[in-house]
């Protein structure tokens, strides 16, 4: 029995997810019908709707060749962002001297944006001979240091007497992370993949400056070429958004339980 | 291990969860979906030609229009047959417009169709109708 009705929380948390769920709902509603998002009064109901802007968007750009960049630099990224992401953090629950000074580094370099080593990214990309290939788009996006602290947070709630009985059986750190550790934390991994792939998939300034040619442009490039071409936008632009957004809501949707543990795991002790 | 895990299977363990199962009808979707493509994209729009009162139009001219990036262009004509009826058979657009005119008849509205995909085959559910004297 809870103290208090909880009813009136409900209720506000409903009404929050109503507003806050509306501006996609009007996005889907405008890629259906093409209406004049400043018409006045607006529509509440779409009118007519139809799928022919999707078919437009579809044929307007090579939709499924930067759907297809898309993915694979995403993948790349966050298979990437498992595995390293997964050691930096079991390196972290370690003892060693220098641990504060690491951390405080990590910390200090999350402040420092992207925009501000875009240039040494990109000469580092090019002496590596990635220019304009999957790798080079996913190589800054390897490892985040975010995600790095979301596993040293679920590795920090494992037992250390867990650890100590793998190490007296004879296991090896490498083991001991990917045989006792990596089972232990698929919320840490549920949010690396979820947050490695949105950021991935949303990223437009780094696909922008390491892409030489069209065959390797991602979505939001393809967005961006998009309003180019086009001058009656509406319906097409936001059909676009809607088939941009789909994969990231989906992959969320699919795993929001295991995200959600991901990020609150290591939040309580005890 | 709960005894729910002991009981089921480990195949369907791996296959009966919404990783697999949501993209996997997506997959079958999509492995649908051109299969109905393949097989209704031969490019074929017909339909009919029928004057004021309604009745058909032998030797209407029907011309179609593609959509080339932001105008629409000729792209190619029928003539009607001895029922109205009209075949043109090499469409490659998904956006699409039609006319017909006769001289001495009139000449239709520019009716536009938008199709699902490029080269859809169609059948227009309403005849072209011409009006007014050319």
């Amino acid at each position: 029995m809870h103290r208090y009705p909880r009813w009136p929380i409900h209720l506000a948390l409903i009404g929050v997810s109503f507003v806050m769920l509306i501006p996609f709902y009007w996005v889907l509603k405008t890629s259906v019908t093409g209406e004049n998002i400043f018409a006045y009064p607006p529509s509440i109901l779409p009118k007519a709707p139809h799928p022919f802007y999707y078919v437009d968007v579809w044929y307007y750009i090579p939709f499924a060749r930067y759907f297809l960049n898309s993915v694979v630099v995403s993948a790349l990224a966050v298979v990437a962002n498992v595995i390293f992401n997964a050691m930096a953090g079991y390196s972290l629950t370690r003892d060693f001297r220098a641990k504060p000074f690491v951390l405080l580094l990590f910390l200090s370099c999350m402040m420092v944006p992207f925009q501000a080593t875009i240039i040494p990214a990109y000469l580092i990309t090019g002496k590596l001979g990635l220019l304009d290939s999957y790798w080079g788009l996913a190589l800054p996006q390897c490892s985040t240091i975010v995600c790095i602290f979301v596993f040293k947070a679920s590795f920090d709630a494992v037992p250390r007497s867990l650890i100590d009985a793998a190490r007296i059986d004879g296991l090896s750190e490498w083991r001991i992370i990917w045989k006792i550790m990596m089972p232990l934390a698929k919320g840490a991994i549920a949010t690396n993949v979820i947050l490695g792939f949105i950021w991935s998939w949303n990223n437009f300034l780094w696909p922008l400056i390491v892409t030489r040619s069209a065959e390797m442009q991602t979505l939001p490039l393809g967005l961006a070429r998009f309003l180019s071409y086009q001058e009656d936008t509406t319906g097409a632009l936001y059909a676009f958004c809607i088939m941009v957004l789909a994969p990231g809501i989906l992959l969320f949707l699919l795993a929001q339980k295991e995200f959600i543990r991901g990020l609150t795991s290591g939040a309580t002790k005890g | 291990m709960s005894d729910q895990d002991g009981v089921t299977p480990l195949w369907r363990k791996i296959i009966v969860n919404r990783f697999v199962l949501v993209p996997a009808t997506i997959a079958v979707a999509i492995v649908l979906w051109n299969l109905y493509v393949s097989t209704h994209d031969h490019g074929v729009v017909a339909g009919r030609v029928v004057d004021a009162d309604g009745r058909p139009v032998a030797g209407a001219t029907v011309v179609l229009w593609v959509l080339n990036f932001t105008t629409y262009v000729e792209k190619t004509r029928a003539t009607t047959d001895s029922a109205g009826r009209f075949v043109i058979t090499d469409n490659d657009s998904h956006n699409i417009r039609l006319a017909a005119e006769k001289p001495g008849i009139g000449r239709s509205a520019r009716v536009p169709v938008r199709l699902y995909f490029r080269a859809q085959d169609v059948e227009l559910r309403e005849a072209l109708m011409l009006s007014g004297a050319s």
